[in-house]
């Protein structure tokens, strides 16, 4: 019996607002306890939401990049449930006329590429946050996070295995940091997800019973958590068993998902239009304005990169494909003629560097206008190669400048055609014996020359020079 | 409107209705939707929902911290807290 | 309004708290703010300002919220709650001059026509120590029918103004839904709710709306319209303007006296060049049943928030989060509350939404409709504000739908968001009772001239009960 998994993802993304979806309070990450909360995120008796519409200029870049439909009228919903950490015993929410409808994304896992409908994107809050093992007997409740403005992206149940899961999520992170709309930052639970996982004997047309796994916030974790779920619905539907339709959550430690079925009994979120919100409409003139600004995309960085700067695609990918090291390749390229030169550097050297780091470019120590400065070093002939990784190496531990570390060092290439002539004959008098044997035919020894050169040069010595240098005296 | 349904929607609405009264709550609760059912007597079908009077759009705001950090005055007046967080009995989840 | 510039402001407030003290019976007030008060009239005293309501007296309805000042909108669930902010109604007053002398009795969280669900028990109307005041804004109108204040405000969400005014024999106005922001007032339904100012007479009306009314971004439903000046149009000639009456309205059911009441009050205005034009209002039957779905809806999710975590009060020793919720919120709230947040639930909940919910609101749609078809051919609609005069204290017994008619002809302004009011406009076996003047969307300007122009014709609006003096 083979199976057939579906899975539809709801990521939650933390606009990158200065202030909250309802209020003026600040959305900073990290701030001590309660200490961001507004008399609205507390919801007080008597108090009332102000949409910020910045929170829609946002969703409405998502929407713009995706290809969707944008509702230029979008009204909010109330979703009502009880829970310490939601201050007005309803979360505010789009039902039925969410701002962004009908978009897609395109997905690349291992060797083939795939297309992803997102059924809707709608603007909603966060709640705060409970910390339950803190206090001895007591949950602890900090509302620093609720009213933080969240954009809700739900797909349609087209993902069929972890691996499209995860890269869905990446290519949904991807797209919303170079919109510039979130940051990103799974850590600080920037962007969370909620996954629906069901199985379907193959070729069977209607779907499964689904489970929901919530809020997990790792790649790593969504792959194990969606792989444990598809083995537990196959063992309980081989056992002759059924699949609940229920929510659970993963325990990244156990590496097993659990029923929260204790939640769900008789859940009705008697969703209503808030009687406080209005309608927001959004104009014609402002979604033009929105359009033209939106910023160069992945896909077409990579295409201009190959087509206008000549980068192979693979270099023109990996760099596209992080708008840390897009921005390191465009800043350094503006420093260099030789803008080919920095691709490769950056997917060579320096990706290496990072690697071995385990950190971003932007982590680094290496700045744009120094790497910039280092390739025009190399591309001027002032330096060769070998001795630009030394320097690179150096840049990379102390963040000083390349020109000071080249002139203090004296690591300027040899160029002179004399000095290098001079130590070629020094070199060549000194080893009578491996000239003739060279002179015999023994090609190879060719480079033994070189290399002797290289050391009476520490290596600064212009290969070129010196192998027509040497030519000349070995005839 | 029966036991049942009582039962569901005093749990929605975190209400507990003690034996006594619950015979006539039942009764008040079905008397109130049978004189709300004379709605059901005028054709909506052609009618759009009116959720509030003002047909209007939104205004909205500028994205501007404007809030001051008022901590300390909001764990005065919650019924139970320490110096950081608002308190509850445990949730396990 | 009362002008007293021959006594010092800090000798009308202490008056005030002396009548006050002598009135205690009435239970009008939950708090009193006596010694904020007499300061600020000091302060008036020393350094006196030409603000237009300077060291006026005002009762303040318990539903908005004062900063520093109890604020228990009638609840036990919020018996200890001292908020952090002001409402803007209470600002504007305040910075206008006004002293605020205490918070009135009302409703539990303004829910009731009788003053009968507050949690600090029964409000007596002045007109009779066994009489309810009406409600939800029951307090501010005994308060000022007892002439302890001159002026107080209310709230009305399906009457809550105009009823209680009706039976104490005052002045309210409930404004355009959107005139007077609702930043800090606890909602009820938040799509019906407005403040309003309740007095002795439409001039003083008209005082207090003046400085009410504001454009408050801190409520996205508060207009941006031009607010006028409520007191230019008060004596404008009422020759050939146009008053509806609607001939859908049954008044076979309502005592002979308040029928001929109503039908004098007509005549009077026929008599200062006003013309009677028949409207139909075909969905009106309609009003109390759309409001009692609509209204709880909104009820039951607004106050979801009084969960015993933030704030207000908590049930002591409750083992775990669920219990801590249910316990608190079962003893927090009164049977009306508790049975409207039911309703609200059930109509909302997962396969009912459509056949209730969404129904009220095209039903509503309909409503409003009816009204604006109305006012294309007349300047103010009237009807009896009530079916009758102040009620005996447990007369309806407790059938919610007895009391729920109450409101019959109050709710429809509500429901389509238009100003109305009321004005004492006679007498039965020496209880007062009201007329309703309906007006066009923010057309307050016409109907408060409506209800001065009768108020110079008549003096129903001065008649006190027996033992307090004008």
């Amino acid at each position: 019996m083979s199976w057939e998994t579906v899975i539809g993802l709801e990521i939650h993304v933390q606009l990158s607002t200065k202030s909250k979806l309802f209020s003026g309070g600040s959305t900073k990450f990290g701030a001590e306890s309660n200490t961001h909360v507004d008399l609205i995120d507390m919801g007080l008796p008597g108090v009332l939401p102000v949409a910020n519409r910045e929170a829609f200029y946002k969703a409405i870049r998502f929407g713009l990049a995706t290809g969707a439909n944008i509702n230029q009228t979008s009204s909010f919903d109330r979703k009502n449930y009880f829970y310490p950490d939601l201050p007005k015993g309803y979360q505010i929410t789009q039902m039925t006329q969410p701002i962004v409808e009908k978009g897609s994304i395109k997905i690349t896992v291992d060797d083939y590429d795939k297309e992803i409908n997102i059924t809707r994107a709608h603007l909603e809050e966060d709640a705060g946050k409970s910390i339950h093992d803190m206090f001895e007997g007591e949950t602890g409740v900090d509302l620093n996070r609720a009213g933080t403005p969240l954009l809700e992206i739900v797909s349609e149940p087209e993902i069929s295995s972890a691996k499209e899961a995860v890269a869905y999520f990446k290519a949904i992170r991807q797209l919303v940091t170079f919109l510039d709309i979130c940051d990103g930052n799974m850590a600080q639970g920037s962007m969370r997800c909620d996954v629906n996982v069901s199985i379907k004997k193959s070729g069977d047309k209607e779907l499964g019973t689904r489970a929901e796994l919530k809020n997990i916030n790792s790649f790593k974790f969504i792959e194990k958590a969606i792989n444990f779920e598809i083995d537990r619905q196959i063992r309980l539907i081989e056992n002759g068993e059924s699949v609940v339709q229920e929510t659970r959550l993963y325990d990244s430690e156990k590496n097993e998902t659990r029923s929260m079925r204790s939640k769900e009994e008789a859940n009705d979120y008697r969703y209503f239009p808030c009687p406080d919100l209005l309608p927001v409409i959004i104009s014609d003139k402002e979604l033009k304005e929105i359009k033209e600004n939106l910023p160069e995309l992945p896909e077409e960085k990579e295409i201009r990169y190959i087509n206008e700067i000549g980068l192979d695609e693979s270099e023109a990918k990996i760099i596209s494909s992080s708008k840390t090291m897009a921005n390191m390749f465009e800043a350094a390229s503006s420093k260099t003629d030789d803008a080919k030169l920095v691709a490769k550097w950056l997917v060579g050297d320096i990706s290496a560097l990072l690697n071995k780091d385990n950190i971003d470019i932007d982590e680094s120590n290496l700045s744009a206008e120094n790497f910039g400065i280092l390739i025009e070093r190399i591309s001027d002939g002032t330096i060769s190669g070998k001795i630009a990784k030394s320097v690179l190496e150096e840049v990379w531990e102390t963040a000083s400048d390349v020109d000071e570390i080249i002139q203090s060092k004296g690591l300027v290439q040899i160029q002179d055609e004399s000095i290098l002539e001079d130590i070629a004959k020094k070199v060549i008098e000194s080893n009578p014996n491996q000239v003739s044997a060279y002179k015999a035919g023994k090609d190879k020894l060719f480079g033994f020359f070189v290399g002797q050169i290289m050391k009476e040069t520490q290596g600064k010595a212009n290969p070129k020079a010196v192998n027509e240098i040497l030519k000349d005296l070995l005839k | 409107m029966d036991k049942k349904t009582v039962t569901t929607i005093s749990y929605l609405s975190r209400l507990k209705i003690d034996n006594e009264n619950e015979q006539k709550i039942i009764n008040d609760l079905s008397n109130i939707i049978e004189f709300v059912d004379q709605l059901n007597d005028v054709d909506t079908s052609e009618i759009d929902p009116l959720a509030n009077p003002l047909e209007k759009t939104a205004k909205t705001r500028k994205d501007i911290v404007t809030a001051k950090n008022l901590k300390k005055k909001l764990l005065e007046v919650a019924p139970s807290a320490n110096e950081d967080y608002f308190l509850v009995p445990r949730v396990v989840e | 309004m009362i002008s007293h510039k021959e006594i010092s402001n800090k000798e009308v407030i202490q008056e005030v708290f002396s009548l006050i003290n002598q009135f205690q019976d009435l239970n009008t007030f939950i708090t009193l703010n006596e010694e904020n008060s007499i300061k600020k009239a000091e302060e008036l005293d020393n350094s006196p300002s030409n603000l237009p309501l300077a060291g006026i007296p005002i009762a303040q309805k318990d539903l908005f919220c004062t900063e520093g000042l109890r604020t228990t909108c009638g609840s036990n669930i919020l018996n200890n709650f001292i908020p952090p902010y002001s409402a803007t109604v209470i600002e504007n007053l305040e910075n206008a001059g006004c002293i605020s002398v205490g918070k009135t009795n009302m409703d539990e969280f303004a829910m009731g026509s009788s003053n009968e669900t507050s949690f600090f028990g029964n409000v007596i109307n002045p007109w009779g120590k066994d009489l309810v005041p009406g409600g939800s804004s029951g307090g501010a109108a005994s308060a000022v029918a007892a002439g302890l204040v001159p002026a107080a405000t209310g709230t009305d969400t399906g009457g809550s103004i105009r009823q209680p005014a009706s039976l104490c024999g005052i002045t309210g106005i409930k404004p355009t839904y959107g005139r007077v922001s609702r930043w800090g007032m606890i909602a009820f339904a938040s799509s019906l709710d407005q403040a309003g100012p309740m007095a002795r007479t439409a001039e003083d009306c008209a005082l207090m709306l003046n400085e009410m009314c504001s454009h408050d971004e801190k409520d996205t439903t508060s207009l941006d319209n031009a607010i006028p000046d409520f007191e230019e149009n008060l004596n404008s000639s009422l020759k050939g303007k146009k008053i509806g009456i609607v001939k859908d309205l049954d008044l076979s059911n309502l005592d002979n006296d308040v029928v001929e009441i109503y039908q004098n009050s007509l005549k009077e205005f026929e008599s200062m060049g006003a013309e009677l034009v028949d409207i139909s209002l075909p969905h009106l039957s309609l009003s109390v049943p759309t409001y009692y779905v609509v209204a709880p809806a909104e009820c039951s999710s607004n106050l979801s928030r009084f969960d015993g975590v933030k704030f207000g009060m908590r049930s002591e020793d409750v083992k775990d989060l669920e219990e801590l919720y249910v316990k608190t919120r079962s003893e927090g709230f009164g049977n009306e509350v508790k049975r409207r947040i039911l309703i609200g639930s059930y109509v909302l909940s997962a396969g009912y939404y459509d056949a209730y919910y969404k129904k009220a609101q095209q039903v509503r749609r309909l409503i409003k409709n009816d009204f604006d078809n109305a006012f294309k051919k007349i300047d103010v609609i009237m009807t009896p504000t009530t079916r009758g005069p102040a009620f005996k204290i447990g007369s309806k017994g407790d059938d919610p739908i007895q009391m729920y008619l109450e409101d019959l002809f109050t709710i429809s302004a509500n429901l389509a968001g238009l100003p109305a009011m009321s004005i004492p406009n006679g007498n039965i076996e020496n209880k007062p009772i009201g007329l309703q003047i309906i007006g066009n969307f923010l057309d307050e300007s016409t109907i408060l001239n409506f209800a001065h122009m009768f108020q110079n014709e008549t003096n129903w609006h001065m008649h006190t009960p027996e033992g307090i003096k004008q």
